[in-house]
């Protein structure tokens, strides 16, 4: 039997492959996207680049590192109430971490700087944490920026700078998980209206649309105004009115591989319904999914903040950019309460298009169609 | 070739549903495949000509069950008898999972090489799909067996790892085909697997599965309208119109001595490569062909034959012998 020679040249390479490599080829997106998640995974390290506990206290020639376990005050031989913290044991503070009556580093470095037998605190490049207040400058908050607090403080006298960067880890990780779970819920339920048609996918999609029509923003006030505002249910409440947008795309998709002869020569050859959902129609139903993914996390973000700004989001005290921005409308004289917020929005929001406007381009089926 | 039947079909029906108005409620069916009797021998191939739309493609689909599966709500009638040699077994009684023993031994190739293959999947895991189903084989077994199947059906055994859009159209048929071929079946169900690729290529295609046919002992219902590639490859020819049977015989006697009014238009119809022969006997038909939802009363062909008489439209005539050796389902001819 003779063997064809018009065999493909390079290497074999799979849609997906194919798909990373145009996308790694597409800069502005690209970049974006290493920027974006290595911000994200560097802001887990937030608290060793802005916080109130200490890297570092040397103290009685013995080395101590408060950022990464708590300290009695004591240990650092100190009785004078107001070096520490927490004023009862076992208090925690606004990320939840216990505060055995830690020491309030700032001022012991103030006092081994004044004592100057040798010890010594090596506090965080930003030695603020996001809930704490700096009450000590003249005048009343909010302070606006200055060699202290770069970008100011807000009304009850936190660094604004600190908060913002809490408040994007807040914001990216609420983004992701509102949009993991509306698109699982999205992609299951469409998926099974366009695998199963006919009723159920008549009744299914009247549901839909019914569950559609209920004003969104609305009922999360209502739900968050009767119900304890967690990040947990917050986010349950966005996923649960956010999930319809990607199904109709979900079942379009579904509906239209399902007729392809691929999924008939499935049936044929013997595969289960759960083989043919997951092996099959569901890998080839997935582009728009992802496409439309960033923007989705871009909606959230966006939604995240209106709920802050509103008062209707996340409880205080946490570092939110809605509730900043809220505070400037309150405070319509201070503009750094206005603007750093907004410009932190817009460059995340900017950098999240830019990543989803490469994806789309890199999922495109056609070359020539491609915005440049 | 033996006169053993492997496959019989018994007044198949198979009848759409044609949803409509504000409630949605039934408002009329379309019968894509309209009381077909017709038995397939052991070994032999059979090819099934006629126009788009005709039913042919529901035929080749209905005998994998895979119509049941892609188009729920469809309506199936008469018998599809699959002889074994405990006895024939009624495939359309048969649910996906009771279907699945079967399946082993009907395979099927599909008209759309581009269609017909997961773009997802690499060539191993589309031939791999029937042997990790139908065998207890290992994986490494597998893959030994894949790299043969492929290199049977002209292709390179290092293939194994590449993605469909790599390949030419004969070249994805030819994966089609590996796939059909993996678990020994006995049966190949071809759904014009030649009418998407070139003239050229066709041939290749066509000639590979002659040789599988002899070197396997296979037996083919081969879907088609082209009919000079029918004549090429079917033992017998059974011809369709509007989801009827109008005539099958042996393969030279249908397309040499035409009976039936529709087989004569549509052999008419075949383009003669030779600009010297005469041109004086084609027969053009008038007329579109009818919509399915409303079909002709009594002989489905009767508004567009030549030959037709008034009884035409009230009668609907059975097959009968003809002197060439073929049925036809006219008695006029």
């Amino acid at each position: 039997m003779k063997t064809l020679s018009d065999a493909p040249s390079e290497p074999s390479e799979s849609l997906l492959k194919r798909r990373l490599r145009r996308f790694r080829g597409l800069r502005r997106g690209y970049y974006s996207f290493l920027i974006l998640v290595t911000a994200y995974l560097l802001s887990f390290g937030l608290p060793f680049v802005m916080g109130r506990q200490a890297l570092v206290v040397h103290y009685d020639s013995q080395w101590y590192f408060p950022a990464f376990r708590s300290y009695f005050y004591n240990t650092f031989g100190i009785g004078n109430r107001g070096l520490y913290l927490a004023k009862t044991f076992e208090q925690t503070d606004a990320e939840g971490k216990r505060v055995l009556g830690q020491a309030d580093y700032a001022a012991l470095k103030k006092q081994f700087a004044k004592q100057d037998n040798g010890n010594f605190v090596l506090m965080p490049l930003i030695p603020f944490g996001p809930n704490q207040q700096s009450l000590d400058q003249k005048g009343n908050p909010p302070y606006p920026p200055s060699w202290q607090h770069w970008l100011g403080t807000d009304d009850r006298g936190r660094d604004i700078l600190v908060r913002l960067a809490y408040g994007f880890r807040i914001s990216i990780s609420f983004a992701l998980v509102v949009t993991g779970i509306s698109y699982m819920v999205g992609i299951a339920v469409g998926a099974t209206l366009g695998y199963y048609g006919r009723w159920v996918d008549m009744l299914g999609l009247r549901f839909v649309e019914i569950w559609g029509s209920i004003p969104f923003l609305y009922t999360v006030i209502i739900l968050a105004s009767l119900l304890p505002r967690t990040f947990g249910l917050l986010a349950g409440i966005l996923a649960t009115f956010g999930w319809m947008g990607i199904t109709y795309y979900i079942r379009g998709e579904v509906y239209r591989e399902r007729s392809k002869d691929y999924v008939a020569a499935a049936i044929a050859v013997g595969e289960g319904h759960t083989s043919i959902i997951f092996r099959h129609i569901l890998p080839n139903s997935l582009t728009p999914v992802i496409s439309f993914a960033p923007f989705a996390i871009v909606a959230n973000i966006t939604s995240l903040v209106a709920l802050d700004f509103l008062g209707y989001g996340l409880p205080p005290p946490t570092p939110s950019w809605g509730e900043l921005i809220g505070q400037g409308k309150e405070n319509i004289r201070d503009w750094h309460l206005v603007v750093f917020p907004l410009v932190a929005m817009f460059l995340t929001l900017q950098l999240i298009v830019f990543i989803g406007e490469a994806v789309r381009e890199a999922l495109d089926p056609k070359t020539y169609s491609r915005l440049r | 070739m033996s006169d053993q039947p492997l496959l019989e079909l018994r007044n198949l029906v198979v009848s759409y549903a044609v949803w409509g108005g504000v409630f949605r409620h039934k408002v009329g069916e379309i019968r894509a495949v309209d009381d077909i009797s017709l038995t397939l021998r052991s070994g032999e191939t059979l090819g099934l000509v006629g126009e788009s739309g005709c039913g042919k493609s529901t035929v080749a689909k209905t005998i994998l069950n895979v119509v049941r599966e892609m188009a729920p709500g469809v309506e199936l009638g008469g018998e599809i008898r699959y002889h074994r040699e405990r006895g024939a077994v009624n495939l359309l009684e048969l649910r996906q999972r009771a279907m699945r023993p079967f399946r082993r031994e009907i395979q099927m190739i599909f008209q759309d090489p581009f269609a017909s293959l997961n773009p997802r999947q690499t060539v191993g895991q589309i031939v791999d799909a029937p042997l990790r189903i139908h065998t207890n084989q290992t994986a490494k077994e597998r893959r030994e067996r894949i790299r043969w199947l492929l290199e049977r059906c002209g292709l390179q055994g290092s293939y194994i790892g590449r993605y469909p859009h790599e390949f030419s159209g004969g070249q994805r048929q030819r994966i089609g085909i590996a796939r059909a071929l993996a678990v020994n079946p006995k049966l190949i169900v071809a759904d014009e697997p030649v009418s998407a690729l070139d003239v050229s290529v066709q041939a290749q295609v066509i000639n590979l599965m002659q040789d599988l046919q002899d070197e396997f002992g296979l037996t083919y219902l081969f879907v088609a309208h082209d009919l000079s590639v029918v004549h090429h490859i079917a033992d017998r020819i059974a011809v369709m119109y509007l989801g009827k049977l109008v005539e099958i015989g042996e393969a030279d006697a249908v397309y040499h001595h035409p009976k039936h009014p529709y087989s004569k238009a549509l052999l008419s119809a075949v383009p003669q490569p030779d600009p010297n022969r005469s041109r004086a006997k084609r027969q053009l038909l008038e007329g579109e062909i009818p919509s399915p939802l409303n079909k002709p009363s009594g002989c489905v062909f009767h508004t567009r034959c030549p030959i037709a008489e008034p009884d035409c439209s009230i009668k609907v005539p059975p097959l009968e012998p003809k002197e060439s050796g073929q049925e036809a389902a006219c008695p006029y001819v």
